[in-house]
């Protein structure tokens, strides 16, 4: 029995066909001329007005990444990249970085309240602070409302756009960029060091527990475009954030490239909780379309006892290409890894997380739940390992997998590797359909076989569900509606 | 005799010409080409084989299923001589077994090789020599068989080809010896339907040998098939075992025990493809680190579409008993069917010290009571083999390891 017919429908419901954010705005913008070489690099620095130092650093990462080759490791197949007919740099030309939200292009607002963020409505309701508009203008993340930025800096945090940060704070930029995933890393980290354009910079200072959460919602909007954002978040000593992200784009019919970096820093004794629920165009039923999502995320636990969690939620993408990981230097540190990828019509997904533990006592768990439908494939990549001096570290793995039809894949793909005598990793991995055995137990109580599928799947996923702050928990459960939150009622 | 350094100097002076593509040859790839060109007896299988691996070269880490192994960095010291590898020195490992001759390969048996990968080519291309075993349909075999594959100091090649046809039954132990030189050991082992097959494999090398094994194995429809592995010897080690399950309603029992001392490298590859429905397979790998040892084990699970109602379960358990040794595991599941359950698991870990405090409560000095947990760790599976004699023997292996390693 290959899953019963409303579980099959609840995950079609995520199907591209469905796809609600498909939608294009309409709003004139500026482009840079298609196309990457060095002027095209000078050209963003220029725009953003960039100290001299950044450009060098993007300059020498442009020239690594033309000595580069792409990776071709990952389970995922898709045609060449024509790395030169993409626009590298697009913002709306109404943007001059508004301070208020009354300066922002209306069309900009509409759009995010089409995308169910509207942004005043969300300040008031979920307490929400400051939205940057990684809006229609792909590249271009303009942050749009102040009020809350004002009321963070009061406790010292700073939040902000990458590109404001780089001339409010070049000290700490200067520091910690490239800190964590430094420019020679791999190639798409590497064309995102030479091209970035924006993203969000966080700051929290020592003993301060960021009073709300911060929230990035990325848009892609423009054609032929793609995204490079860069995001740096870092905790002080005995700080504390919890950090949101979000992304959609259009349905189009080409594909577009993704490429983000994100780097995280926490020092003694703080912890970042970072959430993302991906939702990029997925591409149409046949796989045309949908987003490359090629992204490298990072984090580095410098300090004591310091905590980086990762929370993600997989829907989009035409493939997906992600691995968050965490380097734990500091003795008594702890990883965190929590993933749902949910995988259907054509989409490809090739992600998982790597656990590096250096010092003593560091600690690490990691639970991912695939769900292959449709002609998807879905894979698992993680590694894991204990570096010599890393005593007692300890590892707990669980990766599991569902198949909704005879037609996906799923597949595990651990590196597991000890070099430490007192290390204890524990793995486990399962790969399989609805049990049986569930099922009956379930419909011997009186729950019929589509209730009691809804139940077993819903439980399946329930564990990294629960790791999602609130707002996002719901957002989730819809998106992965094969959660089947309504039919159990 | 041909040296790396007079191989050097020749070239220098124009008078050898370097025949691959590949940036630079290694010490190891460039004794291994010119042994190759300057042999005797070629066949176009042979020529095939070392066109593919010059055309390659050895692997690195890379090439992902060497990931472990960069074969071309750790294979050094290539024996300049190809000699043949000897049978008959030792007595058998159990009393009953009887010994199959080491013979001159047939064409039949050359017409078997596979260059898919580096052991396959470097052994398609120099093998000359192996055993060979055809149990006829129904036969039974009352007492094991014995493959003894001895290598001393020279390079010695061989391919060693067994056949179960239908319903046929026994026990065939492949034992790697010697106490140096590089050896390359292919075996292609057919099972046929309804076929009962136990296949033991010691290798217990010196600590300065080479050892590159293979086993390739067919699974007719219902058959039963176990693999025992045990890897005591050998400075660097690869055994890769890739099992074609191809009848429906078959089982493959795997259990490997790696026992790996200061500064061996042992590494066990398995690859294993459910390609029919209805099929079975278990295996189990324990795994003991001391000193500066480095163990590998990388087990993929692949299942195809059609291959509804696979059950497939894989454990790899590591005692890593030492900071300077080092384990690596890559328990891969690669599923195109839904209808099945697949698991994998793998733990690391050092002995527990309240069962260790537990035996020395009693009196049993620390060593001792080391050795027993770690004999209980891996005893266990190798009572599943369900032979008694043969589970002596290898017992025994075991604990004369323990009593030099433990």
């Amino acid at each position: 029995m290959p899953a019963v017919q409303e579980t099959i429908d609840q995950v079609k419901e995520i199907d591209v066909d469905q796809y609600k954010y498909g939608f294009v705005t309409d709003i004139e913008s500026e482009k840079a001329p298609k196309g990457l070489n060095e002027d095209i690099v000078r050209f963003i620095s220029a725009k953003k007005n960039e100290p001299e130092w950044l450009f060098e650093w993007r300059l020498d990462a442009y020239k690594r990444w033309l000595t580069m080759e792409e990776p071709e490791w990952a389970r995922v197949d898709y045609p060449k990249i024509d790395f030169n007919d993409i626009y590298y740099y697009a913002a709306p030309k109404s943007i001059d970085g508004p301070k208020t939200l009354d300066d922002v292009d209306p069309e900009l607002l509409s759009t995010y309240e089409k995308l169910g963020i509207p942004l005043a409505e969300q300040e008031i309701l979920a307490g929400v602070q400051e939205r940057r508009v990684a809006v229609d203008a792909v590249f271009d993340s303009v942050s749009v409302v102040t009020t809350f930025k004002e009321e963070l800096s009061k406790s010292g945090v700073i939040f902000m756009p990458f590109s404001e940060a780089v001339h409010e704070h070049p000290e700490l930029v200067k520091k910690y960029l490239g800190s964590v995933v430094p420019t020679t890393d791999n190639y798409y980290a590497t064309l995102n060091s030479a091209v970035f354009s924006d993203g969000s910079f966080v700051y929290v200072p020592k003993g301060v527990h960021c009073p709300m959460e911060l929230s990035t919602y990325f848009r892609i909007n423009e054609q032929n475009t793609g995204q490079f954002e860069r995001t740096l978040i870092v905790c002080e000593e005995g700080a504390y954030v919890s950090y949101l992200e979000g992304c959609t784009a259009p349905q189009r019919d080409e594909n577009q490239l993704h490429a983000a970096v994100v780097e995280l820093v926490t020092m003694d004794d703080a912890e970042i909780k970072y959430s993302t629920v991906q939702n990029w165009y997925p591409g149409d039923k046949d796989g045309k379309g949908g987003i490359y999502n090629f992204v490298t995320k990072r984090g580095d636990c410098r300090g004591k006892n310091s905590k980086i969690s990762w929370t993600q939620v997989e829907t989009g993408s035409a493939i997906t290409w992600k691995y968050p990981s965490c380097i734990l230097r500091g003795d008594g540190s702890q990883g965190e890894f929590y993933s749902i990828a949910v995988s259907n019509g054509r989409q490809q997904v090739d992600s998982g997380t790597k656990m590096i533990h250096l010092g003593k006592n560091t600690t690490s768990r990691i639970i991912s739940k695939g769900i292959s439908a449709g002609n998807s494939q879905n894979t698992y990549r993680g590694q894991v390992s204990a570096h010599r001096k890393a005593e007692n570290a300890r590892n707990f793995t669980q990766c599991d997998s569902l198949l909704i039809g005879d037609q996906c894949g799923a597949h595990t793909v651990p590196y597991i590797e000890g070099k430490n005598s007192s290390a204890q990793f524990e793995h486990e991995a399962t790969t399989s359909k609805i049990s049986e055995d569930q099922l009956f137990y379930c419909m011997q109580r009186g729950i019929d076989e589509e209730e009691a599928t809804a139940l077993i799947v819903n439980g399946f996923v329930r564990e990294v569900i629960q790791e999602l702050p609130m707002e996002f928990a719901v957002e989730a459960q819809k998106l992965i509606s094969i959660s089947l939150e309504g039919s159990v009622g | 005799m041909v040296t790396p350094k007079s191989l050097a100097k020749q070239r220098k002076a124009g008078k050898v010409m370097s025949v691959v593509s590949i940036a630079k040859l290694t010490e190891a790839e460039e004794m291994l080409f010119s042994a190759y060109d300057e042999r005797a007896e070629k066949s176009s299988q042979s020529d095939a084989a070392i066109a593919v691996l010059k055309a390659n070269g050895l692997p690195t880490r890379r090439v992902e299923s060497w990931h472990y192994t960069d074969l071309r960095s750790v294979l050094k010291n290539v024996p300049a001589e190809v000699g043949e590898a000897v049978s008959g020195k030792v007595d058998t490992l159990v009393g009953n077994a009887s010994l199959l001759a080491l013979d001159a390969l047939s064409n039949h048996e050359k017409a078997d090789f596979r260059f898919d990968d580096a052991i396959g080519q470097l052994n398609g291309a120099f093998a000359t020599s192996g055993s060979s075993l055809n149990v006829g349909a129904g036969e039974k075999l009352e007492s094991p068989k014995e493959i003894q594959n001895a290598v001393e100091g020279k390079a010695a090649h061989t391919t060693h080809t067994v056949s179960f046809a239908d319903k046929s039954s026994g026990t065939v132990i492949e034992r790697q010896l010697g106490e140096g030189g590089f050896a390359t050991s292919v075996t292609n082992l057919k099972i046929g339907n309804e076929a009962e097959v136990s296949y033991i494999i010691v290798q217990g090398k010196g600590v300065e040998a080479t050892h590159l094994g293979q086993i390739n194995v067919t699974l007719g429809a219902d058959a039963n098939f176990t693999l025992f592995v045990l890897n005591t010897g050998g400075k660097l080690v690869r055994q890769e075992i890739r099992i074609n399950v191809a009848g429906e309603g078959s089982d493959f029992q795997l259990r490997g025990v790696n026992l790996i001392g200061d500064g061996q490298h042992i590494d066990v590859t398995m690859d294993l493809c459910h390609n029919v429905p209805n099929t079975t397979s278990e295996e189990i790998i324990r795994n003991v680190v001391t000193g500066k040892g480095k163990g590998v084990f990388q087990g993929r699970i692949a299942v195809a579409q059609i291959a509804q109602k696979t059950d497939a379960k894989m454990a790899c358990n590591t005692l890593l008993l030492s900071d300077e040794g080092d384990f690596s595991t890559k328990p891969e599941l690669e599923i195109f069917a839904d209808d099945v359950a697949c698991g994998h698991g793998a733990t690391f870990t050092d002995l527990e010290p309240s069962y260790l405090f537990y035996l020395m409560s009693r009196g049993i000095p620390e060593k001792e009571a080391r050795a027993l947990l770690i004999k209980g760790f891996v005893d266990e599976i190798v009572e599943d083999l369900d032979h008694e004699a043969l589970e002596e023997a290898i017992v025994s292996i075991i604990d004369s390891w323990l009593d030099q390693n433990g």
